[in-house]
């Protein structure tokens, strides 16, 4: 059976998904979706059997807990995103040594070993393709570091059959269903996992699996019902026509200040946000100060120093920089890349230890 | 992979010639073959201590001039450097004051206490280039923070080239007094180009005088200052508003920005 032309559809067993894994295993550093600390996060695994399969990440602001249920992808995402492995909070950038009076720079391009991310959901996928705009097609510098990263990086999609109450990726209109982008897409049916070719790459792996058969009309009609089924557990949580320009119009709206009383500038939202890409540069020197090596590390325009200029914090307040926040994600980042900087993943809202809804904020200043 | 250019790698020069300007303010002419525009800047190295972005003062054949007042870690070390040490960086990054919009107009340069590195370079290059007028108005916060002496007389020479010094001081027989002051009393045509470089603050308060004598804000240039790490526009600290004054920047038509730059904690 076609899927979207892009090749054929097969139908996949367990035992499929099993050798599918392993086929991927061979050639890639596999990173999936894993339990730990009572958490599902992204990590290199070895094994099928170390993904969360039966398992289920319950959520709301500020809370997440994880329990057993019937069925194997019914999970949404880990709470770290692929942003830690291409874009690492730690990534040491060039080696600078001193060699006599001279100092002699070596660029430290991360080692080329192709990842596969085993198990992303379509939320996470645009944010992939956010962050590839940020970092290479709408940079005048394009990342050296990130493309190494980057590079031959396979991308096993998942359709999500489950939502949690912090998902809202239909309002920003990349999911539930994966639709560009992907490897290879599985979608899990009651007979098996649909699973669909978006690249030659996933054409090669999947010749390599024996137990499949081909896809069939009616897969794919339960796949739509699945997503159907998915879409409306998500009401839409604020219309996104026009929004940049409400929100460009609202700047000096008192509501802001009102979330003073509330962010404790944590930090938490930005780091766990798949598309946040701010970093600094910081130097790490030998005693001997005869090597240094400058390391880009995460930073957050919640952190007090991040718009320091001679010695005074240009955003003072805390409501100035959630202002920063959410007016970049919604509003400049529109103008600076084309697209918004949030997906709807929902992770600062489960990962804000106060609490704080960016939905709820963003239809407070815009909407109310 | 590694076809990509890699924008944090650092090139070398060697001093030539280093001339204290006052207090803890140096000026350093380095060799280089690498083509610049006036208003741009580089981010200068020290080893195992960071960057920092530092305008390009001026350029001759083979060599670029950088100012640098010591202020923190790294601009501390810059100002050790002495002539036959070498002096690292990465750039020259963004954009430049754009002199031929002033071509046959007036040009009024506005350069507040270290802003005079970024407008040296445009307002000698508009010595030479068809410029109606050419008025330059430089404050400084006091005597011993006064840049460049040794240009002074030749540019006097030349055009109006006025200083104001924030204090009194008994070597000093000129103007005294805030940049604003000198600002108001001067005669302009209302189509007089601006470019300007200093503090927040004073930017704001010659904005005000500026439209109230009616010059229009689309011919105003401001150079801004922020905080800057990556300079290529990834880091993302240098935002104001929607542009990353790194790369869009650090020179802006007021008008685009000035509802970022005018409102608070921006
Ligand atoms: C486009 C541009 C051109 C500049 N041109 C010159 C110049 O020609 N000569 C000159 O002496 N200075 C110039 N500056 C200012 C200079 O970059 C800062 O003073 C810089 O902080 C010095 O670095 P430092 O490590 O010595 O100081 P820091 O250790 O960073 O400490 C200096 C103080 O400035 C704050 N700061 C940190 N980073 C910046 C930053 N990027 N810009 C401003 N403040 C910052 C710090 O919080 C601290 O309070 C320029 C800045 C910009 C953005
Ligand atoms: S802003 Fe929040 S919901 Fe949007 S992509 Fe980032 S973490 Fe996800
Ligand atoms: S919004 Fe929440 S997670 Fe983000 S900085 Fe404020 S308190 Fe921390
Ligand atoms: S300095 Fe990094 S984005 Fe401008």
């Amino acid at each position: 059976m076609e899927g979207k032309g892009k090749g054929r559809s097969y139908l996949l067993s367990l035992e499929g998904i099993r050798e599918l894994f392993e086929a991927l295993k061979d050639g890639y550093i596999v990173l999936a979706p894993k339990l730990r600390d009572g958490l599902i996060a992204l990590s290199e695994v070895q094994s099928l059997e170390e993904l969360p399969l039966g398992y289920r990440n319950i959520e709301a602001p500020g809370f997440c807990v994880i329990e057993k249920v019937e069925g194997y992808f019914t999970y949404t995402h880990p709470y770290n995103s692929f942003k830690s492995f291409l874009h690492p909070t730690e990534l040491p950038l060039i080696r600078v040594r001193k060699e006599r009076e001279d100092l002699n720079f070596q660029t430290l391009v991360p080692e080329e070993k192709a990842m596969c991310l085993f198990d992303i959901r379509a939320c996470d996928l645009s944010a992939l393709k956010v962050l590839d705009t940020v970092f290479l097609y709408k940079n005048p510098h394009p990342d050296p570091y990130y493309a190494s990263l980057r590079e031959g990086l396979f991308v096993l999609a998942v359709n999500c059959s489950y939502a949690t109450s912090t998902c809202f990726c239909t309002t920003m209109e990349t999911g539930p269903e994966v639709k560009e982008g992907y490897d290879l897409l599985i979608t899990e049916l009651s007979e098996g996992f649909l699973t669909e070719v978006g690249s030659e790459k996933g054409k090669r792996i999947i010749e390599k699996v024996k137990d499949k058969r081909e896809a069939e009309g009616k897969h794919f009609e339960e796949k739509r019902k699945i997503l159907e089924k998915t879409e409306l557990t998500m009401k839409r949580a604020f219309q996104t026509e026009g929004l940049t320009k409400r929100l460009y119009e609202r700047m000096d709206a008192k509501y802001w200040e009102h979330i003073e009383k509330r962010c404790v500038a944590c930090t938490s939202c930005t780091q766990a946000c798949p598309t946040c890409f701010c970093f600094d540069i910081i130097e790490r020197n030998n005693l001997e100060l005869e090597e240094s090596l400058r390391v880009r590390v995460w930073d957050s325009c919640f952190s007090p120093s991040f718009a320091t200029v001679h010695r005074f914090n240009l955003r003072q307040s805390v409501h100035s920089r959630y202002r920063q926040w959410l007016m970049h994600k919604f509003a400049y980042w529109v103008g600076q890349f084309d697209c918004f900087g949030c997906v709807g993943c929902g992770r600062c809202i489960t990962w804000c230890p106060v609490g704080i809804d960016i939905r709820e904020e963003v239809r407070r200043i815009a909407y109310a | 992979m590694p076809t990509l250019e890699n924008p944090y790698l650092l090139k070398a020069g060697r001093v030539e010639k280093v001339i204290k300007e006052c207090d803890g303010v140096y000026t350093f002419h380095v060799r280089t073959q690498e083509p610049a525009y006036p208003g741009q800047y580089n981010m200068l190295y020290a080893f195992g201590v960071g960057e920092a972005p530092i305008t390009i003062a001026s350029m001759e054949e083979g060599y670029i001039v950088h100012t640098v007042r010591a202020v923190g870690d790294v601009t501390r070390h810059i100002d050790q450097l002495r002539e036959g040490d070498y002096l690292y960086w990465r750039g020259p990054y963004g954009n430049r004051w754009e002199i031929e919009r002033a071509y046959n107009k007036t040009l009024l340069i506005i350069s507040g206490g270290l802003g005079l590195a970024a407008t040296r370079w445009v307002f000698e290059e508009a010595l030479n280039k068809p410029i109606k007028r050419l008025v330059h108005l430089y404050g400084s916060k006091d005597y011993d923070s006064l840049l460049y002496r040794y240009l002074y007389e030749n540019w006097s020479s030349k055009v109006e080239f006025y200083i104001t010094l924030g204090k009194p001081d008994p070597r000093w027989k000129g103007r005294v007094g805030l940049i604003t002051e000198i600002l108001k009393d001067l005669e302009l045509d209302k189509d007089t180009v601006v470019f300007a470089c200093g503090p927040d603050p004073m930017v704001k308060a010659c904005v005000k005088i500026l439209e109230e004598k009616g010059l229009l804000l689309e011919n105003l240039y401001a150079s801004l200052e922020r905080h800057m790490k990556c300079s290529v526009g990834t880091c993302g600290h240098c935002m104001i508003g929607p542009y990353f004054v790194c790369k869009d920047g650090p020179i802006f038509r007021y008008d685009l920005i000035r509802e970022y730059f005018e409102r608070k904690e921006v």
